[in-house]
């Protein structure tokens, strides 16, 4: 079974072709195209549309091409539905579209951070883990029950990608800036006071982010390295409550900042506490891509068939824990 | 001083925040929090953190008592150490109970929780793992993150997570648990004032990432 994975939400156009075997999926080719805006300044979403629509046509023929299979080899397509910038979702939607009538291919509209979860959990071989997903659109701890991830800590506000980004921009750096601040934080050991706000097992970033950059004029990089301390101990406190109430003896990280090394070095900290195993998926694949969209097509497609072109959708708030899980 | 602690130390279990440890104090069974230190915390926000909540909850536990809700009494504070001697309470955590006494339990909660806030305090962490069913009634714990306020925002907050909770540790009777929750909440605090909390709940979801836009 092989499907294409079409993934457009953000800031990444990527196509996939995945194949499925049994339990475990084997990803044939992941090509990417990610969309930089200028530095300091964040996504603009006419603009990132405008680049996937441009090379749209290049990163599919590469995927094929890589994979080294033909159009008519594949079994399904898969694309990102949501949640997302609307232009983008679009012109993935699009294309999986046209070539879903074209080629009489089924067609399945997957939601995004669902595949961050669930090819995250095959790539480390997880199997029931407590998930934290932090990147530019999420910032959740989730563990799954009957049927549904179910949220049970995440931001009251912005997210952690967001308030890495929106401090970079402030500073002049290029959008993503998260291995920007990682590389000025690794210079520092200079801890600033900030705000810090656990509520229960919720975290709120919006405070921090003013504050942080009231602090920038006493020098970056004793600004980033408190905000990474911060940022990263507030989610760790929430995660470590999370562990602690479920009982989970797993903890998955996945989304672009989970790419982090300090994040992961607290986290791992932390599981060790609570003898827990601690999984991070791998870097290549923990940011948006079209693999996880395709994964999740296959799982979805063990249990349903694709909808029709009619009623293909794209849905800009899609929350994950609204999505049931059949397989 | 020494001698008045007994030195064994049985590990209850360890939280997120504090260890908790079995022991006694002058004579009474007695459980000891501990807020250890953390070492992925950089050490200053660690002090700060695990100092400031350690006063905070022996504070407001303090304060609660003195409106009637029903929390163990506090024997002793090293807000050095960050260690706080509690009062051991028999009974089970409500998390635990089977489900049918969870919905009954909610409305104890709803009254406990109202009483709070109508007195100002925001509690900050309302799970189910916080309330204890005992012989004598319901006792409430873990006082750490609460808050003196008078902000609706805040008390829709901790309604928020009590929500949250059910939603994903309860959710095969998260509707009953909230109606029954709810109920005793309104006793206390009349349907005006409960009116524009849970209001503030919905304004507070819908601020939720990628929550359902009306």
């Amino acid at each position: 079974m092989l499907c294409l994975g079409i993934e457009s939400t953000a800031h990444t156009f990527s196509c996939a072709i995945l194949e499925r075997k049994g339990k475990q999926g084997k990803i044939l080719s992941d090509v990417r195209k990610i969309y930089r805006p200028p530095a300091g300044e964040g996504i603009h979403p006419r603009e990132a549309s405008r680049h996937h629509a441009e090379n749209s046509s290049e990163v599919l023929s590469e995927c094929l091409k890589k994979a080294n299979v033909k159009i008519d080899d594949i079994d399904m397509i898969s694309y990102a539905a949501g949640p997302g910038l609307g232009p983008c979702l679009r012109i993935g939607a699009v294309v999986a579209r046209s070539l879903s009538t074209y080629y009489d291919i089924p067609i399945y509209p997957v939601n995004h951070a669902l595949g961050h979860i669930e090819l995250g959990k095959m790539l480390t071989g997880a199997k029931d883990p407590l998930v934290l997903l932090v990147s530019g659109g999420h910032t959740m701890i989730l563990a799954f029950l009957s049927k549904k991830w179910r949220v049970f800590g995440e931001t009251l506000d912005i997210t952690v990608g967001q308030l890495l980004d929106q401090i970079g921009r402030y500073a002049g750096f290029a959008s993503p800036c998260g291995p920007k601040i990682e590389e000025l934080a690794s210079h520092s050991t200079e801890y600033v006071s900030l705000p810090y706000v656990v509520k229960g097992n919720d975290v709120s970033f919006s405070g921090l982010l003013s504050a942080t950059k009231r602090v920038i004029p006493r020098g970056i990089e004793a600004a980033c390295f408190s905000l990474q301390e911060t940022a990263f101990s507030m989610m760790g406190e929430a995660t470590e409550r999370a562990l602690s109430f479920t009982g989970k003896k797993e903890l998955l990280v996945v989304g672009g900042v989970a790419a982090n090394k300090r994040l992961s070095n607290i986290l791992s900290s932390i599981c060790t506490r609570h003898d827990c195993k601690f999984f991070v998926a791998p870097k290549e694949y923990s940011g948006d891509c079209g693999s996880q969209i395709s994964w999740i097509g296959l799982l979805e497609s063990s249990k349903k068939s694709g909808i029709t072109i009619e009623d293909t959708f794209v849905k800009q708030s899609w929350r994950l824990d609204t999505v049931e899980i059949l397989y | 001083m020494s001698r008045l602690f007994d030195h064994s130390l049985k590990l209850v279990k360890k939280g997120a925040e504090a260890d908790i440890y079995l022991t006694s104090w002058n004579g009474h069974d007695s459980i000891l929090k501990i807020r250890k230190k953390k070492d992925y915390r950089v050490h200053s926000l660690d002090t700060r953190i695990r100092t400031l909540r350690t006063i905070r909850e022996a504070k407001m536990i303090s304060e609660a008592k003195s409106f009637g809700v029903t929390t163990p009494l506090v024997y002793f504070v090293d807000e050095k150490k960050c260690e706080i001697y509690f009062q051991f309470v028999r009974g089970k955590l409500v998390r635990d109970l089977p489900a049918k006494q969870i919905v009954k339990t909610c409305k104890e909660i709803g009254r406990v929780v109202g009483i709070l806030h109508k007195n100002g305090i925001m509690h900050g962490d309302l799970t189910t793992s916080n309330f204890i069913l005992s012989p004598r009634g319901l006792v409430i714990l873990d006082f750490g993150l609460s808050q003196k306020t008078d902000k609706v925002d805040d008390y829709a907050i901790d309604l928020r997570l009590f929500k949250e909770v059910l939603n994903s540790a309860h959710a095969q009777i998260v509707d009953d648990a909230w109606i029954s929750f709810i109920l005793g909440y309104q006793e206390i605090l009349g349907s005006l004032l409960t009116d524009r909390v849970i209001n503030q709940v919905l304004v507070i979801e819908k601020r939720g990432r990628y929550a359902n836009v009306i």
